[in-house]
């Protein structure tokens, strides 16, 4: 992590938002990684759908075998039904695979961008100003 | 029999009076020159709108409020904001609650037009042909207390009341701040909102801004609940996520 890199995409996160109007400047995401993004293969212990924000969590198995849970944060749940996504969509106990923007301080949470759900399907979260969140391609 | 066909009569005149609400308004003796705004709308860019400048504030209040903004977007850009109110579940009142963050449903019956905003079910209620209080004697609120009236088919609105806790672009002010509004519809289909903020203590001059709005056709408003946010404030005033098992 270099820190000049992580304040400059700050800086263009806060433009975006800025630029973006009240719907971005609602709750800050700059709590999350603006330089990277984590994928992870997990087990579904609670799908929080909740406003303001919608929380996933999911236990992730190690290759020691050792397991971790992963408190990741979503948008409001106003936000993902107007783009169709449903309550229903994730149950606990579901395998998922999840793409996230690691929180800064290094503990085990993130900002949600994308959900790979148990059936194979696809979905992005309706994140204000998704584009200021630099993707890392998955590692095989 | 004679007198139930009357009546029947009657009640069938009142209903089609009543389906169409530019006659009720007709009926009710109001103005005739009065849009229809009811229904659900989102901000909308509008380039004829100049970008929204910083609160005009006297001088002596100027460096506090650059300090704090600065402080702000520096927190940000380390990684470590500070809570905003919405992180305690607290909505953004008036005049933040107009900014849009979610679609709004405006509600048009007699007497009084209601402005709801999905975003905390926020709701704030315009009544209609009604005099103003003195400031002293509105409860300090969120939304405060709002009169309004139709000019030319423009709804010019009145507010007084506002909690000195409840701040719009952090900026300060005093109690007795004067939120005046004229809600237009254009001819380009968006619905307007020029904004003027009144506060001879702490503005130099009328702090003036407008929200466009589009229609938003056959969208119903979702409900919304602030319940369980896992973000919270730290005794820092910084915005942090609780991790269970942490």
């Amino acid at each position: 992590m270099i820190p000049g890199r992580r304040i400059h995409w700050a800086c263009a996160a806060i433009i975006i938002l800025a630029m973006a109007g009240a719907a971005a400047a609602h709750h800050s995401f700059a709590v999350y990684d603006h330089s990277r993004t984590v994928t992870l293969k997990g087990k579904v212990t609670k799908w929080q759908w909740t406003n303001p924000h919608a929380y996933l969590d999911i236990d992730v198995r190690d290759a020691s075998g050792a397991v971790k849970r992963y408190v990741l944060e979503g948008t409001s749940i106003n936000m993902l039904q107007r783009v169709g996504w449903r309550s229903n969509m994730i149950k606990v106990g579901d395998e998922v695979k999840v793409e996230f923007a690691p929180l800064l301080t290094g503990e085990p949470a993130g900002l949600l961008l994308e959900v790979t759900f148990a059936n194979g399907e696809k979905r992005e979260l309706p994140v204000p100003a998704i584009n200021t969140f630099k993707r890392t391609p998955e590692k095989d | 029999m004679y007198e139930n066909i009357t009546r029947w009569v009657f009640a069938a005149v009142l209903s089609s009076l009543a389906l169409t609400q530019p006659m009720v308004l007709l009926w009710a003796g109001q103005s005739t020159n009065i849009p229809d705004i009811s229904g659900s709308w989102e901000r909308a860019r509008d380039p004829s709108i100049p970008p929204q400048g910083q609160p005009p504030l006297k001088p002596q209040y100027v460096k506090e409020w650059q300090a704090k903004m600065q402080a702000i977007r520096e927190a940000a850009a380390r990684g470590e904001p500070y809570a905003e109110r919405v992180v305690m579940c607290l909505p953004e009142g008036m005049p933040g609650m107009m900014a849009g963050p979610f679609p709004m449903e405006i509600l048009q019956s007699k007497g009084q037009v209601t402005i709801i905003q999905e975003a905390y079910t926020q709701v704030r209620r315009i009544l209609l042909d009604r005099e103003q209080k003195p400031v002293d004697e509105v409860e300090p609120g969120f939304y405060g207390r709002s009169v309004g009236r139709w000019e030319k088919g423009v709804l010019v609105v009145d507010t007084v009341g506002i909690r000195e806790d409840v701040l719009y672009q952090h900026a300060p002010h005093s109690k007795d701040m004067r939120i005046r509004e004229r809600i237009s519809l254009g001819a380009d289909g968006l619905l307007r909102d020029e904004i003027t903020i009144e506060d001879p203590a702490f503005l130099e001059k009328p702090w003036t801004f407008t929200f466009a709005y589009r229609r938003m056709a056959d969208y119903q408003l979702l409900e919304y609940i602030c319940e369980d946010n896992r973000q919270y404030s730290d005794d820092k005033g910084l915005q942090k996520i609780r991790i269970p098992g942490l």
